[in-house]
């Protein structure tokens, strides 16, 4: 039997642990953006704690994907607590430091225009400071995809869903035919996924953002 | 239009106003105080870092004063809500702050937007701008600011000030980062706007030709934060109140001084005779006779000059019959003393003949009464005489000191 | 921080090398050994005042520990040689003039295994070359994951060279080869110092990973943990991997700092 012959047999487990593994990075990112966009918007502008927030979320970044999930498993048990735990904190430095990047890359003038016309902060932030930095922005969440979908592989060693777990498979079938097959599955799910996403994300940005400032 | 009661306080007035930043020892505006007549264009002029651009922004509180008042048309806005300020006050940059993410009609409409306007009357709004500035509003309301030339990105700028018909306009070098052909372009098209709209306007800039060609008043800005003199441009040119303002205006002071004076706004002399077509050449001769100058001009049945006799003519020379030596261009009303001088010096003569509106004969004017003019002071064309300005520190007090 | 490489528009700002970072790069220098060495303390008294069962004394004793400790770093210095001895000379040859055309494609093939999970990739190694042994495997495969870094950075460091530089070089004299020596090299350092760092901060973590297929390095301690579900064991040794990262991260940080030449 070859790989497609397998691949035919098994392709409803495979587009499920496919569907689990989207969940898992895509709830990862929101928790992060959630967390990573107001924490951008409230430091960017100084540098003391703007370089407090990228530094610790550098250091998140920094712990290897299997120690933060193990550290993780104490508290918050096996599963898919510790795994959306963890992404979410791997996706904070891409998100936070675009986020901050766009907002410190938006021209003074305009932001110094719009508060000479009489827009407050808050008009200022969300209807001009935003829209200009968000190519960045969402670059920084292309990126944090990318790399959550190769970390959310090893949830699958936490009992966490998602295509680790045939990965994971195919190692406890070492020595049979099929242990190959089920890894090369959850890789290559993985890799389908990482183009799938980056074009949704080239076509997410290319829809919500302003042709005035578009490339 | 000002009202009777609107007309017993300037638009602008700031008193005493001073900032100061945490850390310096040196104001960076000193106990300012200064009128903003209502309608005109006021230049703040000085070198980087002398106050101008801070002074500027005090007006709509972008820095808010340490110290002193600002009243607009009257009121105390000191304290007033600044962004409730801003929406009544334009403000133009050199940079031009465009939304980069927004249409041309987009960024127009922003303090029309955040007045609450409703949608017909902003697009009304926009499309009157457009024109009112010289873009094409069909061709130009839907582009992105990339999609302009500097000139016109500058025009838009200027339009989006003016789109809530604020009274007062604030306006950062806005034509300083502009090539000089367009630069000029825009200054002469900003005036004639200004002469439509009539709105009181504080212009910021470090070139003195510029303050001199686009200010009704000139204040000239020390290092120091503090104003060194308020005055018409002509005054200015013509009696800096000290070494600094001289250096500052540079050698050419008496140059720039012949394109402030209009033709229009001199009287010619009248020592030239004229003679009419219709005169015989007995009647032309005895007129030059007795004419001091030795010359005399003929008119047509218009009154409008056609050419001029000497009365080195010898009877019977031809050239004393008809209309006489050929005229070279007259002068008219709308014409500079520079105009004019540049005439003479490129045809090698030293009188120029001066008409009005409809080309008739007013005068002449002679190479030495252009020099007269220009070193008799003040120059007659001010709209405020010598009291005119309230700077922080007056040419009479500094003339005193 | 260190993780730069994933973040390619995102370069560090000319504003944030003032006085205040340069006074956060002293409490850096100072401040991260400190803390790392009192986490580790506060893990040592931890562990020290609990009474360890069989199975957590299997895992929590010294000899063992320090036998993972030493895999480890050898796995990763391996590795981090060889990445070094494959992504430098390709980046080198990948900017040179007649071998440019290919950069586009090897970077893109470079770029797909990025995205392969690292994970999936020691495994399908182990499962399909069984018979090259699993410390070989590990090596190939946590290799083939820290390539990139080096080799992008070292191609974006050599093409960002001043053109004007190597030209009045190459006017001087010099040869090709002592223009890359000479002036293109070192111009490029930092960008490259600033990729292998990348590299080893990455290698650090994916070593942790060869557990998986019995290569051993500290990630032995973590799996014993879970397998076991003895949580002591677990915390000690998820504290010791994240605790190495940083360490080195903070090594290679001062290394960048000083080797990065003066007046670049």
């Amino acid at each position: 039997m070859n790989f497609f012959g397998y691949l035919a047999g098994n392709y409803t487990e495979v587009l499920g642990l496919t569907g689990q593994h989207v969940l898992l990075v895509l709830t990862g990112l929101a928790l992060a953006t959630l967390i990573g966009v107001p924490l951008a918007v409230l430091t960017y502008r100084t540098a003391a704690p703007r370089t407090a927030v990228v530094a610790a979320a550098g250091i998140l970044l920094t712990i290897p994907s299997y120690a933060l999930f193990g550290l993780l498993i104490t508290p918050l048990g096996l599963g898919t607590a510790p795994s959306v735990t963890a992404l979410t904190m791997y996706a904070l430095l891409p998100v936070i430091r675009n986020t901050i990047v766009g907002l410190r890359e938006v021209d003074p003038a305009v932001v110094e225009s719009a508060r000479g016309m009489g827009m407050s902060r808050r008009q200022v932030m969300r209807e001009i400071e935003l829209p200009i930095a968000w190519p960045v922005i969402i670059t920084g969440l292309r990126v944090a995809t990318q790399l959550l979908l190769g970390i959310a592989a090893i949830a699958a060693a936490v009992n966490g869903p998602g295509l680790g777990r045939l990965i994971l498979q195919g190692l406890d079938s070492a020595g049979t035919p099929f242990a190959v097959y089920l890894a090369l599955e959850g890789i290559l799910g993985i890799v389908v996924l990482a183009i799938a996403l980056d074009l949704c994300f080239a076509a997410l940005n290319r829809f919500t953002t302003s042709r005035g400032i578009r490339a | 239009m000002p009202s009777a009661a609107a007309a017993d306080h300037p638009m602008i007035r700031l008193e005493r106003l001073t900032k100061r930043y945490p850390g310096q020892d040196a104001a960076a505006v000193d106990e300012l105080t200064l009128d903003v007549p209502r309608g005109e264009i006021v230049c703040l002029v000085g070198p980087s870092g002398c106050g101008k651009t801070t002074t500027m922004k005090l007006i709509n509180r972008l820095i808010e004063p340490t110290s002193g008042r600002i009243y607009l048309d009257g009121e105390d806005v000191t304290e007033a809500d600044p962004d409730q300020l801003r929406r009544t006050i334009g403000y133009a940059i050199q940079q031009t702050g465009l939304f980069p993410h927004r249409t041309v009609a987009e960024n127009i409409a922003t303090v029309p937007r955040l007045l609450g306007w409703d949608k017909a009357r902003t697009t009304a709004r926009v499309e009157e701008l457009l024109d009112l500035v010289g873009l094409d509003p069909d061709t130009y309301r839907g582009r992105y600011p990339k999609q302009l030339s500097g000139g016109q990105q500058q025009r838009i700028g200027v339009a989006r000030a003016l789109a809530g018909d604020p009274a007062v306009m604030l306006m950062d070098e806005p034509f300083g980062a502009i090539d000089p052909l367009t630069r000029e372009a825009l200054q002469n098209e900003f005036l004639r706007i200004q002469s439509e709209i009539k709105k009181t306007i504080v212009f910021v800039t470090h070139d003195i030709d510029e303050a001199v060609k686009m200010g009704d008043r000139i204040a000239i800005f020390a290092g120091d934060g503090r104003v060194v003199q308020y005055d018409t441009p002509e005054k200015v040119l013509s009696e800096p109140v000290d070494d600094f303002v001289a250096d500052f205006i540079g050698s050419g002071a008496f140059v720039k001084r012949l394109t402030l004076t209009r033709i229009g706004d001199i009287d010619p002399a009248a020592d030239w005779p004229v003679v009419t077509a219709s005169d015989d050449a007995e009647a032309r001769l005895s007129v030059l006779a007795a004419a001091e100058s030795g010359f005399a001009v003929v008119l047509d049945a218009e009154r409008r000059p056609t050419g001029w006799l000497a009365a080195s003519l010898n009877r019977g020379d031809d050239r004393l019959l008809g209309t006489g030596l050929p005229l070279l261009g007259p002068a008219g009303p709308d014409h500079t003393l520079f105009d004019a001088l540049n005439g003479m010096l490129a045809n090698s003569t030293d009188v120029a003949v001066v008409v009005d509106d409809d080309g008739r004969y007013r005068g002449t004017l002679t190479l030495a009464a252009i020099q007269t003019l220009i070193h008799a002071a003040p120059a007659r064309t001010g709209a405020a005489g010598p009291g005119g300005g309230t700077a922080g520190r007056t040419p009479s007090e500094r003339e005193v000191r | 921080m260190a993780l730069v490489a994933p973040l390619p528009e995102t370069a560090p700002s000319a504003a944030d090398t003032t006085a205040a970072s340069r006074a956060g790069r002293w409490l850096r220098y100072a401040g991260t050994p400190a803390a790392l060495l009192l986490v580790l303390g506060a893990l040592a008294l931890y562990v020290g005042g609990q009474d360890l069962d069989r199975i957590e004394e299997r895992s929590l004793n010294a000899e063992y520990l320090l036998s993972r400790f030493t895999q480890h770093l050898a796995l990763t210095a391996v590795v981090v040689v060889l990445i070094l001895a494959v992504a430098i000379p390709l980046g080198v040859l990948l900017t040179r003039p007649g071998a440019r055309r290919y950069a586009g494609g090897v970077l893109a093939v470079a770029n797909v295994g990025q995205a392969t999970p690292t994970l999936g990739l020691i495994v399908l190694f182990a499962v399909a070359f069984v018979s090259w042994g699993v410390h070989t495997i590990a090596v190939v495969a946590i290799l083939v994951y820290g390539i990139l870094p080096v080799l992008r950075n070292t191609m974006v460091g050599l093409d960002q060279v001043d053109r004007a530089v190597i030209e009045s070089a190459r006017g001087m004299g010099l040869t090709r080869r002592q223009v890359l020596w000479a002036v293109e090299l070192p111009l490029a350092v930092p960008v490259m110092l600033a990729g292998i760092r990348t590299a080893l901060v990455i290698t650090v973590g994916t070593v942790a990973l060869a557990t998986f297929i019995g290569a051993g390095g500290l990630g032995d301690v973590i799996s014993n943990g879970i397998a076991s579900y003895r949580d002591l064991v677990l915390l000690s040794g998820s504290v010791l991997v994240a605790v190495l990262a940083l360490a080195v991260d903070w090594v290679a940080g001062i290394v960048e700092d000083v080797l990065r030449p003066r007046g670049v």
